[in-house]
């Protein structure tokens, strides 16, 4: 069992009662469980959370990510990687967040958080998601303090062409309604300064997303041409400046993160950047996403950190996360294959690895979602002889 | 096409002027006139009925050439796929993938999943949707899904005229009508490849002769997908004809007699129907697999004619998981790679009367599944959640639609980083 918040990395046997966690002990009794698994050589963590997704699917075929064919239906992607909490990175905004959570959130077995878009329209599109005259943050602190308090756990500020105003009405609500802005800080010509948004523009706590991507006429890197981690890089993760993966289809270079964890620089919180253009590329999902930075080095306990406890404390919700008794029962059980792999970055180029995470079992509010080998089911032949 | 032409172009002039000096060129160039060389693979082109280490050649989309030595240099693009199977890309013949917003519907609703979420990494090029959709609904289902995916998306046209979209418009018999049906499916005859009837409740024969009466008129298979409660099996059986498609054909729930009765013997009824043509798709879905079935069955040689997953909402995540997920499960059950290769390509291709697809012959659009056989200890659920175990597992290594590479598991096609 990995648990990075209750500080547990050994063998433990864990039982469940009503969805939740009942008891984290060494030598629990079987008999006193309706149902046994044996999970003897994997790994056990807390449900895996992805903090970056686009999940707001629907049937507006000339919209971008809002109600559009490019989200995709959580369910579809998350248990088979032992994800359970998944956080839509501002699809909606607060003008069609109602659709998006009546459509998907309401009807997914995925727990689905969200950031509110600082665009009242979301990401229905590149031009609307120019309009300053609908970044509202007070419409979109409402949204989130007064209505939906338990799902809206900040703000998102993307794709936006002109200077710090986007980032700073965002940063506006986010203080008006006490939650962190997560920044997609590129798409200018020339660049903006990511030294003047970590330490000038976003607070500690505020997230900054695809972290590796290399788009240099676009958007600032935090490796510099000759392959060094930028001094500031490091002073704002000591500011409380969150750094998100975020791979997506487009945001995740070897040539920025092989460098950067060479150097020390690891980021905050691993994620997908789920969506159709991803789905199939590089990054094909969270276990996939998490492997790499286990090939790349981290250890496997950083990186169970990185997309358990470290997300559910960034978003403010630290009853996710963790394997405390009396939390809901969202639990992953993973199987570190061994093997030759290969990982591709948006790019298209490799790092070969020897180890892959496998999602074996996924466990939502205590109910088996996902087995991928049966390890929960009994043999057919035994269950036909009861008969 | 384009570096062939150039060559000619080139070795005129070469011919004409300056000869000595670019003779060379006609070379170079001519060693660009593949785009995509897939090398040392272990080919299964069942209906070529190749079994052997072949290379294969791409050029525009098409596959161009399939041979023992294709030299690297001919081709843009070269992937090594030593010890790793090469077959067409695989035809999923039944799944709902008319996905919409619509809460509690398969039809333009979140019951059905999008094809391109699960197809590429699993080695599916080609989907049907099992009459998710009828004649009324078709055309926003094409705009909606299908124009819109990587993945070729064909459809068998329900004969409920709004196709599954719940009770009681699905049970409406005056709703199914055979012309409608057969105008809208002639219209859109590149993509329907035939009728489905299901999900209907009532005694009235009237459905399901509607759904053939409509099937002769377009001289296309009938897909059945039970649910039909009313209608026994031997009875149902008995209406089709040679060719027509039964599906979930190793369920075992209350509302249609399994094919294996309680002895565990199929039931002789049903292998007439099998030796007078009938095909037996699997059907996997969330209810309509069952080891009890399929194991005996297959034992006593009603082995499945199709894999079909019966992909949607709550099968996704259950027993079934991915059409390579069942083709394991039939690995572990006895089948062999071979037999396995043709029920997921050559015969569903077949079965609806889709010959251009499911095989790699010189000129066939290139879709094209690299599959590793993983070996180790795994396990398979079936619809009742019980466990099979097995010792191999089929895994897409890479996945090829009209030449083009649309999943790549661990970057068999990409150069180092550095």
């Amino acid at each position: 069992m990995i648990d990075p918040k209750n500080k547990i990395d050994e063998q433990m046997d864990v039982a469940i009662t009503n969805g939740k966690i009942f008891q984290v002990a060494k030598n629990i009794s079987p008999h006193q469980a309706k149902k046994l698994i044996d999970v003897t050589g994997l790994y056990v963590t807390p449900g895996i959370i992805d903090m970056h997704v686009h999940a707001f699917n629907g049937t507006d075929v000339d919209a971008y990510i809002a109600n559009g064919l490019t989200s995709l239906p959580p369910d579809a992607f998350t248990f088979r990687a032992g994800v359970t909490t998944v956080v839509d990175a501002g699809s909606s905004g607060w003008r069609n967040f109602r659709l998006f959570k009546k459509q998907t959130i309401d009807r997914s077995q995925t727990r689905v958080l969200a950031l509110l878009n600082i665009v009242g329209n979301g990401m229905v599109g590149r031009y609307e998601e120019q309009d300053t005259t609908d970044m509202n943050p007070q419409q979109v602190a409402y949204m989130i303090k007064r209505l939906f308090p338990d799902i809206i756990v900040g703000i998102k500020a993307a794709h936006y062409w002109g200077d710090f105003t986007q980032v700073d009405r965002a940063v506006q609500a986010g203080n008006l309604a006490n939650v962190p802005v997560m920044v997609d800080f590129g798409e200018h010509q020339p660049p903006n300064s990511i030294e003047a948004l970590f330490m000038q523009h976003l607070r500690p706590g505020d997230i900054f997303t695809h972290t590796f991507s290399y788009g240099p006429t676009v958007r600032e890197t935090v490796v510099d041409d000759s392959g060094k981690v930028k001094p500031f890089v490091f002073q704002a993760q000591k500011r409380g400046i969150i750094f998100d993966v975020g791979h997506g289809g487009g945001a995740f270079s070897w040539r920025q993160a092989v460098p950067a964890m060479q150097q020390g620089f690891q980021p905050n919180v691993i994620s997908t950047d789920l969506h159709a253009e991803s789905m199939n590329s590089g990054m094909k999902d969270m276990t996939n996403v998490m492997s790499k930075f286990l090939n790349m080095g981290m250890t496997l306990q950083d990186v169970i950190l990185r997309s358990t406890w470290n997300p559910a404390n960034v978003i403010k919700r630290a009853d996710l996360g963790n394997l405390s008794v009396g939390s809901e029962a969202d639990i992953a059980v993973f199987n570190l294959r061994k093997g030759d792999f290969g990982f591709l970055d948006v790019r298209k180029t490799k790092l070969k690895g020897i180890q892959k995470l496998e999602a074996e079992l996924t466990l939502r509010a205590g109910k088996i979602v996902w087995d991928l080998n049966g390890i929960s089911a009994p043999l057919w032949e035994e269950e036909l002889q009861k008969k | 096409m384009l570096s062939r032409k150039l060559s000619i172009a080139v070795g005129v002039i070469a011919g004409t002027a300056l000869f000595g000096f670019l003779v060379f060129l006609p070379v170079i160039l001519q060693g660009q006139q593949y785009d995509l060389l897939i090398k040392n693979g272990h080919v299964i082109d069942p209906k070529n009925n190749i079994d052997t280490i072949k290379d294969v050649a791409v050029g525009n989309g098409k596959i161009v050439k399939l041979d023992n030595d294709i030299p690297a240099s001919q081709s843009k693009k070269t992937i090594d796929a030593t010890g790793l199977y090469v077959v067409p890309g695989l035809i999923d013949i039944h799944t709902h993938v008319f996905v919409g917003s619509k809460a509690d519907k398969f039809a333009d609703g979140i019951y059905s999943v999008s094809p391109d979420d699960f197809s590429f990494k699993s080695g599916v090029t080609t989907v049907v949707d099992a009459g998710t959709s009828g004649w009324r609904n078709f055309p926003l289902f094409k705009e909606q899904v299908i124009d819109k995916s990587q993945t070729r998306v064909l459809a068998f046209l329900n004969i409920a005229g709004s196709g599954m979209s719940g009770k009681p418009m699905q049970e409406d018999v005056n709703d199914m009508n055979a012309d409608s049906a057969a105008f809208v499916a002639e219209k859109y005859n590149d993509i329907i490849v035939g009728i489905k009837i299901g999900h209907y409740e009532g005694p009235d024969r009237a459905p399901f002769n509607k759904a053939l009466d409509a099937g002769k008129k377009l001289n296309r298979p009938l897909f059945v997908e039970c649910h039909l409660p009313q209608y026994s099996l031997e009875d149902q059986l008995q209406m089709m004809r040679p060719g027509d498609i039964i599906t979930h054909s190793y369920e075992q729930v209350s509302e249609r007699m399994p094919v294996v009765d309680e002895q565990g013997k199929v039931r002789p009824f049903v292998l007439m129907a099998q030796k007078k043509g009938v095909l037996f798709d699997v059907g996997h879905g969330g209810a309509g697999f069952w080891f009890s079935q399929a194991v005996p069955a297959f034992q006593q040689g009603l082995a499945p004619n199709s894999f079909g997953s019966d992909l949607h909402r709550f099968s996704m995540n259950a027993g079934m998981k991915s059409m390579l997920n069942i083709m394991s499960k039939y690995m572990a059950i006895g089948m062999s790679m071979e037999d396995v290769v043709t029920r997921a390509t050559w015969n569903p291709a077949r079965s609806i009367k889709r010959e251009d697809l499911g095989n790699l012959s010189e000129g066939a659009v290139a879709d094209i599944a690299v599959l590793s056989v993983q070996k180790g200890k795994f396990g398979f659920i079936d619809a009742g959640g019980n466990k099979l175990e097995g010792n191999k597992k089929l895994e897409a290594e890479l996945t090829v639609r009209a030449g083009k590479i649309v999943w790549d598991l661990n970057g068999l096609a990409a150069q180092p980083w550095k």
